[in-house]
């Protein structure tokens, strides 16, 4: 027999690395899944039919939209007979010409600019705040910021309504009236997006190396956390324009017109028209949506910055 | 370079006491290493060091300069982090240069000083990486380049290495230490790792609880403990019962042996706080959390406790009839010595260490003779 027995007494035993609970002591490589190369036909099955009925699903309406929207031919004849016959994108064209929608377009994209400025004057600060200097701070502001959606639109815009008639009447009559509403909605979302973002990069320590480098506050926030956010800052943004270019019950209920509430109208009058441009609004915010992702992914910040 | 100090530093944390009165002096130069298990206090003394966290009480002096109330920013520090905390926006090259340019130091000697560290951490080809692009070793090189860049009166080390694997870990650690030599910079540097403290530093400094509980060379720490959360933190030790003779004489294991007074702390008779923290007839693991697991089962024992490294100790086969005799348990191979585990009658569980090919002579289950090897040195009472 030879010298093989190790004892309890001799092992090494490696202390917990890191004090500081909760942080990740490193980006290490992901360990790989026990299992996650091998292909079990069962789950696979599964897994293609619950895609393709997914995809059937979101895709059916959509290619019934189309047909309604480009081809000349009356509802009750949009069979498999008429599958191919007299296509046409007259309809989009000319909903393209009605003024009122370019004045829409605008009102909408000057409230999605807005409204995302206001909302990262409000939070970003405040998410920096709480990331760098008072973690307990971010419970709470995750809590707040989702405050406004236990709210129904209709009970909000009464309240402030009930409010401003009395404080400032004005205020209520422009189309930008609709800004605070949209801040106050986007919160959640912008909030998240900027949240995992700090976290994604160690916001804390990074502000904390860079202040034992000298840096003052602006050094701080602009050279080096606002260039290591912009994929979650790209991200908020992101969501509050989806927000606000989707966003109906705010805008119907103040009687503004934006993007959502023209559509709305314009397909009462037009409804083959109005479908084509709702089908082109959606495959425009499609395609939005993969260039930023894809421009995110070249830069090399294709992390989850959205916190869901 | 600065000699520091820390002068009655006092902090707490809500209701929890991180440090508790402490006074530590760095002098010129000099590496200090902070040791302890998790919430002993280091980490927090290296934040107030930084100015990341203000004292509750005390001062802090940099060449008696009192900077306890002056921001991180103004103190002329380099930190070192856990997590690199490199920017992940700027090249390594940038990295180091990000104090440089905040300091409005002219480009071309911003340019020769990066130069010259990118050389000297060996990070030529990797300068224009992203720290994305760099494995940890070389992230964590170019964050020590970036801290030494501005020529910081002080480095802090932030367990610097505690996210490296062992090899990577051992090689920067030794690179750590020649290039604090070679910059000559006062440096304090946290770590949980007894072998890389005792590697790299001037002085260690044991911390537990809050409390300084020894500051030493290395040498000194490992020889002459001052208390058995030290001895039993610093390198493996046996716990024995060492008897008084009438002459004033000590033995242990029925030899004499020649006994330090310890460092200071140590509680020479049987019922002082370092008796109380001895375990019956134990060896101990030289992990910090397992003297403490032991410090709370213990009982009281009236008679001292001798501690001895079981390098201290030797071995042999039993002679024929002796009696009572230890019996081997375990042996474990490891280079340049064996380690052996003895059961011992009256004394427990012993560890004690082999040279050579001494441990070829022994088998596991054999009976054997075991007792302290004549001039092996003092051993600490408690």
């Amino acid at each position: 027999m030879s010298a093989v027995v190790v004892p309890e007494t001799a092992r090494q035993t490696p202390m917990p690395a890191g004090e500081r609970a909760g942080r990740p002591a490193a980006r290490r490589p992901a360990a790989r899944r026990p299992g996650a190369g091998r292909r079990r036909p069962g789950l696979e099955a599964v897994r293609w039919t619950f895609l393709v009925v997914l995809g059937l699903y979101f895709v059916v309406p959509q290619l019934a939209m189309a047909r309604f929207a480009f081809q000349n031919v009356p509802v009750v004849l949009l069979n498999q007979h008429t599958l191919l016959s007299r296509w046409s994108a007259a309809s989009l064209i000319s909903a393209l010409h009605e003024p009122a929608l370019w004045q829409a377009t605008r009102t909408s994209a000057l409230l999605a600019v807005l409204t995302l400025v206001l909302d990262l004057a409000l939070l970003l600060p405040l998410a920096i705040v709480a990331e760098v200097r008072a973690p307990r701070l971010r419970t709470v502001l995750a809590t707040v910021t989702l405050l406004p959606w236990v709210v129904p639109p209709i009970a909000l815009v009464v309240g402030v309504a009930a409010t401003f008639r009395t404080v400032a009447p004005g205020f209520l009559t422009s189309p930008l009236a609709l800004v605070p509403f949209y801040a106050v909605w986007a919160m959640p979302f912008t909030y998240r997006a900027i949240d995992s973002g700090l976290r994604a990069v160690n916001a804390r320590t990074l502000v904390e190396a860079a202040r034992s480098l000298g840096a003052g506050l602006p050094t701080v926030l602009f050279r080096v956390l606002m260039p290591n956010l912009s994929a979650s800052l790209v991200a908020a943004g992101g969501l509050t324009a989806a927000l606000v270019l989707g966003e109906f019950a705010f805008a119907s209920l103040l009687l503004k017109t934006t993007l959502p509430t023209y559509l709305v109208d314009y397909q009462r009058d037009a409804p083959q028209a109005g479908m084509a441009l709702a089908l082109a609004v959606m495959v425009l915010t499609a395609l939005a949506l993969g260039a930023v992702v894809h421009l995110l992914r070249r830069r090399g910040l294709g992390v989850s910055t959205t916190g869901f | 370079m600065a000699t520091i100090e820390m002068i009655g530093v006092r902090k707490t944390f809500g209701t929890t006491v991180a440090l508790d009165d402490l006074h530590l002096r760095v002098e010129s130069g000099e590496l200090v290493c902070l040791l302890g298990p998790s919430g002993c206090g280091k980490t927090t003394a290296l934040r107030l060091l930084a100015g990341f966290e203000q004292p509750d009480a005390g001062r802090i002096l940099v060449d008696g300069e009192d900077v306890t109330r002056v921001s991180p920013r103004h103190r002329r520090f380099g930190m070192v982090f856990q997590d690199y905390s490199l920017f992940p926006n700027l090249t390594g090259r940038q990295n180091i240069a990000f104090g440089l340019k905040i300091r409005r130091k002219g480009a071309a000697e911003t340019a020769a000083t990066v130069d010259r560290l990118l050389a000297v951490t060996r990070l030529e080809k990797h300068a224009d990486k992203y720290p994305h692009q760099m494995s940890g070793g070389q992230r964590q090189r170019v964050a020590l380049a970036r801290a030494i860049a501005t020529e910081p009166r002080l480095l802090l080390l932030d367990e610097p290495l505690s996210a490296l694997d062992a090899q990577v870990r051992e090689h920067l650690r030794d690179e750590i230490r020649r290039l604090q030599l070679e910059v000559g910079v006062t440096t304090v540097l946290v770590t949980h790792d007894q072998h890389e403290a005792m590697a790299v530093a001037d002085r260690v400094a044991v911390m537990r609880d809050g409390l300084l509980e020894q500051i030493d060379p290395p040498r000194a720490l490992y020889s002459r403990p001052a208390s058995a959360f030290v001895a039993g933190f610093v390198g493996t030790v046996n716990r024995l019962r060492a008897q008084r003779a009438a002459d004033g004489s000590w033995t242990v294991l029925g030899a004499p042996v020649e006994v330090a007074d310890g460092a200071g702390r140590t509680a020479v008779s049987g019922t002082g706080v370092g008796a109380g923290s001895a375990a019956a007839s134990s060896s101990s693991n030289d992990a910090g959390t397992q003297a403490a697991a032991v410090a709370h089962d213990l009982d009281v024992l009236p008679a001292p406790r001798a501690v001895v490294r079981p390098e201290q100790l030797q071995l042999a086969p039993a002679p024929a009839g002796a009696a009572p005799v230890a019996r081997l348990v375990a042996l474990s191979f490891l280079g340049a010595f064996t380690r052996a585990v003895v059961e011992h009658p009256t004394e427990g569980l012993l560890t004690a260490d082999v040279l050579g090919t001494g441990a070829d002579r022994l088998r596991v289950g054999d009976p054997v003779t075991i007792g302290v090897r004549p001039g092996a040195g003092a051993v600490v009472l408690q």
